[in-house]
């Protein structure tokens, strides 16, 4: 019997070309994109699930509170380990601190890696706390002492190419050019999804031989790193009331006076293993991975389910509305003996056939999908993923679910005709009764206009914040970093001077990051006059004497810093009026209190956005280089050019980096940024949000159009006759065309009404997240309902222009 | 074989009752050729589809070999019908996408009849029809002639007790048509009961009786044999 149904639907499939090819598109487009957000879906929630006991594992993180608001950071205090270390609700308590050696050398090879990622300091019970697979070496003594260093095979391989794990046993690497350390083990790196991405594991007292050992021997409740990460594993009995409140006991005890009369706390707090590759309030590892997005996911995910309702649709509408043609097989089928139950079977078992030939047909697209969307994907999603079992068995539950979704509907319709009537007439009762196809057809096109309406106002706005005056020059100028931990002022002013003799040169200024970037330094400070004490954050920026020059701040009030290690300071308007000042000029001279000592203001700059358009300005003031003797905060050179001529520029370019290679020889350290393309950065997340959104938008209007096409194919078919009559009795073209696009635009037309209060209400939320909005112009609508219509209209047109066209004579006769 | 008492069928719309059976009555015995003729609209076909089991009377009493099915559900009707009642219409009424083989074995495998032996009786059926040679081809593929006996040779695949044929000659020319009675009297004679609704006085005296309706009423009854 079942052979018997797939071989009528196969028969069906083939007989019925346009509307299956319609079915099919539709149905692969929405499971296309649901397997490729699954993958993401699976692939984000199965992070760190493999560890022994992971639901027992935490990441112990500081919050804290302060007037201003909370802040986070993923870091503890260096003093906590020994503070929690003898608690009977932890099993281990193990921390480990993040430092990036500058080198690490075999010397034996002469093989050095500048900059080596992912090396941590720590101790042996961080392979308790998670279990690496040690292929040479002692679990128990490869990080007793100090000097040892653990590798994984994938370092190891860049240190030591040519050796097996038991032979670099032994063998010595030299870090910072100084330090040796002796390998002690080899681990393989984790196989599975991983946050974990550490590579080289050094033993803990060696961090006292480095630039840190200050940081480590004064154990100082009031520093908190983010590189000094602590992780426990808790008891199975654990008492979590008890754990929080002996935190919170060691962050009051150690809050210090100054912090407690601002209002300001400290929390420490358990972060589960499985929220930090979620959690951006602490954030991952390896930043270049990007962290995995809950919120992101679930729009994804409402994408695919969108795409695949789309495509159920225009299966459940296109047969529904060809029931009539088989009505008189059920007709046959019921009087032979079918029961509605093997009817109900032989209908779902057709879509069955449709909706496997789809998933097979997505099988093979996903992996063109998969390079599509790169942006969004991560690398390590591939389409090995498919062999998974776990996704094999979602995947075939995805296509019982469709097929009961889009089959069970019309089998339940089909399968309800009335035997006598059908077989009398083949006209089947309840055929006209077709305004549960009409809800869906506005449902679709609902969806279908949000769509265009989103992708218009997004783009809108990405172009409002690429486009506004960020209040500073940002066209023409770029700036080139020092190469890192480069400590060295001399280098830098060499380098200064050789770019002043470049002629297509304008402008140059030694400073820290450009007036808008992605980094930060911010102080508390404080005016205090007689009467009262305001304090706020101050945001700094770097910069020598030429910096406001060069990126055109302009000045209110004052003058710019005398030179570049003057303590003073030119304040932003934004900061004028957190500390009160009621004009400009009233501000220049007062002295503002950094806590150790003060400084006064010489220049008042108009304000600009230091970040993207999402953040409101903050107070901000340009300061010179005044601590370089402890620390230069000048790491870059910014160039303005005179003419931002493409060909000019590509030849300036090579002038700047040569340049750079005569003063610092190693030419890989090299990092140019053009400030257009900083501040585009910026937008980055949203530019992503775009392209999908161009995406979904594009194939929701092809499938509900298609659908569309499908039903006006069949409208017209049906109506063949009474389009011949209409045209004997004297009707035009254009009479009969608007008989027959009348109906559905009207749909289209519902579908735009609905959508447009659900369009405006998602977009005006995501603009919430801006501090700066583009208006949710009435325009956008207007042109987002017409292009609906044109849409419609275009696909409408085709057909009902066919069918106006075709003679008479010949429908009257078939008759 | 079948016993009707005082059978009543009404069709409703908002406005209008029409009464297309008013207490009708009648027997047929086993093996037994019934034509009924009629006016259209007299209910001849309301009838067979009663008799077919695939609607139900809304009075009386309809008997099928001595058990009442007036009031069966779907399911029973369904049950009853695949077992015992052949159909042969007026417009043929075969699956365009199953082939000649297909359709005749569309029965039997609601029936429940493994494949092999399916296979076996399809093939003996189309031989007797002689229509053994088109078993691969479609419906449309078939003269009406030939598309008739497919639907005799459907009808009667499971060995029904019951064929009911509704204007089986009505779309033939009258040598197809002859063909086509020949094989109900065959059949008949074999030992199946037949009633045929027909136009055709013509095709009416190949059967025993001759039951006249008017108005959803029983006017004569003619004996032939």
């Amino acid at each position: 019997m079942i052979r018997n149904y797939f071989k009528i639907a196969w028969r069906n499939i083939r007989k019925q070309k346009v509307f299956s090819l319609i079915n099919i598109i539709g149905l692969t487009i929405g499971l296309s994109v649901s397997f490729i957000i699954g993958l993401m879906v699976y692939y984000d929630y199965n992070f760190d699930k493999f560890h022994k006991d992971g639901d027992q594992i935490y990441r112990v993180v500081s919050d804290f509170h302060s007037p201003e608001g909370t802040f986070y950071n993923s870091g503890v205090t260096v003093a906590l380990e020994d503070a929690i270390k003898d608690n009977s609700n932890f099993e281990i308590v193990s921390g480990f601190y993040i430092e990036r050696p500058a080198s690490v050398q075999n010397k034996e090879k002469n093989i050095k890696l500048k900059w080596p990622k992912h090396v941590i300091f720590t101790d042996p019970d961080y392979f308790d706390l998670f279990q690496y697979n040690f292929l040479a070496g002692n679990r128990a003594t490869a990080l007793s002492n100090p000097n040892n260093v653990i590798l994984t095979t994938k370092r190891a391989t860049d240190y030591f190419p040519d050796l097996l794990p038991n032979e670099i046993i032994g063998k010595t690497l030299v870090y910072n050019d100084s330090l040796n350390i002796t390998v002690t083990a080899i681990v393989e790196p984790f196989k599975e999804q991983t946050d974990f991405v550490f590579e080289e594991f050094i033993s803990g007292p060696t961090l006292l031989k480095t630039r840190l050992r200050g940081n480590f021997l004064d154990k100082n409740w009031n520093s908190t790193d983010s590189n000094s990460q602590l992780f426990v594993k808790v008891n199975k009995q654990v008492n979590f009331q008890k754990i929080q409140e002996k935190f919170n006991a060691l962050a009051n005890e150690h809050l210090d006076e100054y912090s407690r009369n601002h209002g300001q706390s400290k929390e420490f707090k358990l972060q589960p293993l499985n929220d930090i590759h979620f959690n951006k309030n602490y954030g991952i590892y390896d930043w270049e991975q990007g962290q995995a997005s809950k919120p992101l996911l679930r729009n994804l995910a409402l994408v695919a389910l969108f795409l695949l309702l789309l495509g159920c649709i225009n299966f459940i509408n296109l047969n529904t509305a060809q029931a009539t043609r088989r009505a008189k097989e059920i007709g046959i089928r019921k009087t032979l003996g079918s029961s509605r139950k093997q009817l109900i079977g032989q209908f779902l078992g057709e879509t069955f056939l449709l909706v496997l030939f789809s998933a097979i047909l997505s099988l093979i697209l996903s992996k063109w999908l998969l390079t599509l969307f790169s942006d969004f994907i991560s690398e390590d999603i591939d389409f090995q993923l498919f062999s998974n079992p776990i996704i094999i068995i979602s995947i075939l539950v995805l296509i019982i679910t469709i097929t009961i979704l889009s089959g069970f509907y019309p089998a339940l319709v089909l399968s309800k005709f009335n035997t006598i009537t059908v077989l009398k007439s083949n006209i089947a009762v309840g055929e006209r009764k077709n305004s549960l196809r009409k809800f869906l057809t506005v449902f679709q096109f609902t969806i279908a206009q949000v769509f265009i309406i989103g992708t218009l106002l997004v783009g809108k706005q990405i172009n409002f914040l690429l486009n506004k005056d960020m209040g500073f020059k940002t066209d023409a100028v770029v700036s080139v970093y020092s190469p890192r931990g480069e400590r060295q002022l001399d280098k830098k002013k060499q380098y200064l001077q050789k770019l002043q003799s470049i002629p297509q040169i304008k402008q140059l200024s030694l400073g820290g990051a450009p007036p808008a970037s992605l980094s930060s330094n911010t102080t508390t400070t404080t005016y205090k006059t007689k009467e009262r004490e305001i304090q706020s954050d101050l945001q700094f920026i770097f910069g020598d004497i030429d910096y406001p020059e060069l990126f055109e701040l302009e000045l209110l009030a004052g003058r710019a810093h005398r030179n570049d290690t003057i303590k003073e300071i030119v304040i932003n308007e934004a900061a004028r009026k957190v500390y009160g000042f009621k004009t400009p000029e009233e501000a220049i001279g007062k002295s503002i209190d950094f806590g150790d000592y003060t400084v006064p203001i010489v220049g008042v700059m108009t304000d600009f956005h230091q970040r993207s358009l999402k953040s409101e300005i903050r107070p901000m003031a340009l300061r010179g280089d005044w601590d370089r003797d402890v620390f230069s905060r000048f790491q870059a050179i910014h160039i303005a050019f005179q003419n931002a001529n493409p060909d000019d520029l590509q030849s300036t370019l090579s002038k700047i980096e040569s340049a750079y290679g005569e003063v610092y020889t190693d030419i890989e350290d090299y990092r140019v940024n053009f400030m257009d393309e900083t501040v585009e950065k910026f937008y980055k997340r949203e530019q992503k949000v775009s392209k999908l959104l161009n995406w979904a938008t594009g194939l929701s209007i092809l499938i509900s159009c298609l659908g569309l096409l499908g039903l006006v194919i069949y409208t017209t078919n049906r109506r063949v006759k009474e389009i011949g009559v209409r045209k004997v009795l004297g009707a035009s073209l254009l009479q009969i065309n608007t008989l027959l696009c009348k109906e559905f635009l009207i749909l289209v037309g519902i579908a735009f009404m609905v959508a447009v209060p659900i369009a405006w209400y998602g977009i005006h939320n995501w603009l919430q997240d801006f501090a700066y909005r583009t208006n949710i112009s009435f325009w956008i609508f207007l042109i987002s309902g017409c292009l609906m219509m044109l849409f419609a209209l275009l696909v409408i047109g085709i057909k009902t222009f066919q069918a106006a066209n075709a003679n008479p004579v010949n429908s009257l006769r078939t008759e | 074989m079948i016993q009707i008492t005082d059978l009543e069928k009404f069709y409703r719309t908002e406005e209008v009752q029409t009464i297309a059976l008013n207490k009708l009555s009648f027997n047929v015995k086993e093996g037994e050729f019934v034509a009924i003729m009629g006016p259209s609209g007299c209910g001849k076909s309301t009838l067979l589809n009663i008799l077919g089991l695939l609607d139900d009377p809304d009075a009386g009493s309809f008997k099928f070999n001595g058990e009442e099915v007036a009031g069966y559900n779907e399911r029973k009707r369904s049950d009853l019908r695949k077992h015992n009642v052949g159909f042969v219409f007026q417009s043929f009424n075969l699956i365009d996408e199953l082939t000649v083989f297909e359709n005749v074995e569309l029965p039997l495998i609601y029936t429940g009849v493994k494949p092999a032996e399916r296979k076996k009786r399809v093939e003996e059926v189309l031989e007797k029809m002689q229509i053994m040679h088109r078993r691969n081809h479609f419906p449309q593929q078939l003269s009406g002639g030939q598309q008739q006996r497919v639907a005799v040779a459907r009808a009667v695949v499971n060995n029904p007790k019951l064929i009911l044929a509704d204007e089986p000659t009505g779309n033939l020319d009258s040598t197809n048509g002859n063909e086509v009675m020949d094989l109900l009297i065959e059949l008949n004679e074999a030992g199946t009961t037949i009633i045929m609704v027909t136009h055709s006085e013509h095709d009416a005296k190949y059967s025993h009786r001759i039951i006249r309706m008017l108005d959803g009423q029983k006017v004569t009854e003619n004996v032939l044999v």
